[in-house]
């Protein structure tokens, strides 16, 4: 058996291209000029195995390019240890459901059998902090941590005419401000604070370049978890975008609240400004 | 290793088979891509896959055993000497 063999459909008509045939008999040869070397053997059960995985993974979440690709199952794609197919999908996850071609993985020699994601939240951990890049909403949940440092304050005096001195110390975080349930005038506060804390419990926000990778599995279950999760991580810079409008429209007033939310957990009556 | 069984004896002992994952390999390998495995044939391939690792890790190791094993004078001359 070379592979040579016309591949056909139910109607009888030939399904694949001289060329797909050609690739997979070039494969099929390749094995068996090893075919009785067993660790060869073995890695190829493993890939098969592996590939097969993903296509049924593909299948599952996006059945319609499958029907669709002319993409080989037998060339290999730019990820070299895959096919064209396998590639495909990886692209299709790339580019609906999460971030996954990029930072770690762009080297074609690399095995995707698991992945890491790549962090979406600002380090504080091992990089010396730049505020410039940074949204003002992110800025000011930052003065927290950086509370001695009056960089961030002499931004927010100068940008938005804030002042220090009118607004409460910054004291200890209270222990309210990590309650799960949030009623929706301090959702954002909670949001916001969380976000800088790297304590979301989403793992897009919550990892940091300054630690080993946590790598992912090819399943279903984790691929639709991590794609709701990006799509959570999202919501969490959405909300920075309405909190800069409110620093917009009354800085000083945003600050009180949200030092008096840091302080007490809870945002309490609003101060005349 | 019992330490009465010289690597000989060992190798002697181990079943003579095609290793699994070879046979396996050539089945998989002349089978369109598209038709997907079965749940069950996966986890037989993975099963098959274990079998075979394990055998070349017996085979390294009776391998290494021989190497080690000190030459001994035999009582006969072989044929050609």
């Amino acid at each position: 058996m070379t592979g040579l063999r016309l591949a056909t459909a139910e109607n009888g008509k030939p399904i694949f291209g001289f060329g797909e045939r050609l690739v997979r008999s070039l494969e099929y040869l390749r094995f068996k000029a090893k075919s009785h070397n067993a660790l060869y053997a073995c890695e190829t059960v493993s890939r098969v195995v592996s590939e097969q995985h993903k296509y049924r993974l593909y299948i599952e979440t996006f059945p319609k390019d499958w029907e669709r690709s002319t993409k080989s199952l037998y060339r290999a794609g730019y990820f070299k240890a895959y096919s064209e197919r396998t590639n495909e999908f990886f692209q299709l996850i790339n580019d609906h459901r999460f971030p996954l071609l990029e930072y770690w993985h762009d080297d074609p020699e690399l095995e995707l059998e698991r992945f890491a994601i790549p962090p979406m939240n600002f380090d504080l951990c091992c990089e010396e902090v730049d505020f410039a890049h940074l949204r003002d909403s992110y800025l000011a949940g930052l003065m927290f941590y950086f509370n001695e440092d009056d960089e961030i304050w002499n931004y927010f005096s100068e940008k938005y005419g804030v002042d220090k001195e009118s607004l409460p110390p910054i004291k200890t975080a209270h222990a309210n401000i990590w309650k799960e349930k949030r009623e929706a005038k301090a959702k954002p506060f909670s949001d916001l604070i969380r976000l800088v804390d790297h304590s979301t419990g989403n793992p897009w926000l919550d990892v940091t370049n300054c630690q080993y990778p946590e790598f992912f599995e090819w399943d279903k279950e984790t691929v639709d978890w991590l794609t709701e999760a990006y799509q959570a991580a999202n919501l969490y810079f959405k909300n920075l975008e309405h909190l800069d409008k409110r620093i917009e429209e009354n800085a000083q007033t945003f600050f009180y609240q949200l030092i008096s939310f840091w302080n007490t957990g809870k945002i309490g009556p609003e101060r005349q400004m | 290793m019992q330490p009465d069984e010289s690597p000989l004896e060992l190798l002697r002992a181990e079943i003579e088979q095609i290793n699994p994952a070879i046979i396996l390999a050539d089945q998989l390998i002349r089978r369109e891509a598209a038709e997907l495995l079965s749940v069950e044939e996966v986890n037989e391939a993975k099963n098959i896959l274990a079998i075979g690792t394990q055998e070349i890790e017996a085979i390294e190791s009776h391998q290494k055993a021989f190497q080690k094993s000190p030459p001994s004078a035999i009582d006969y001359v072989p044929v050609g000497f």
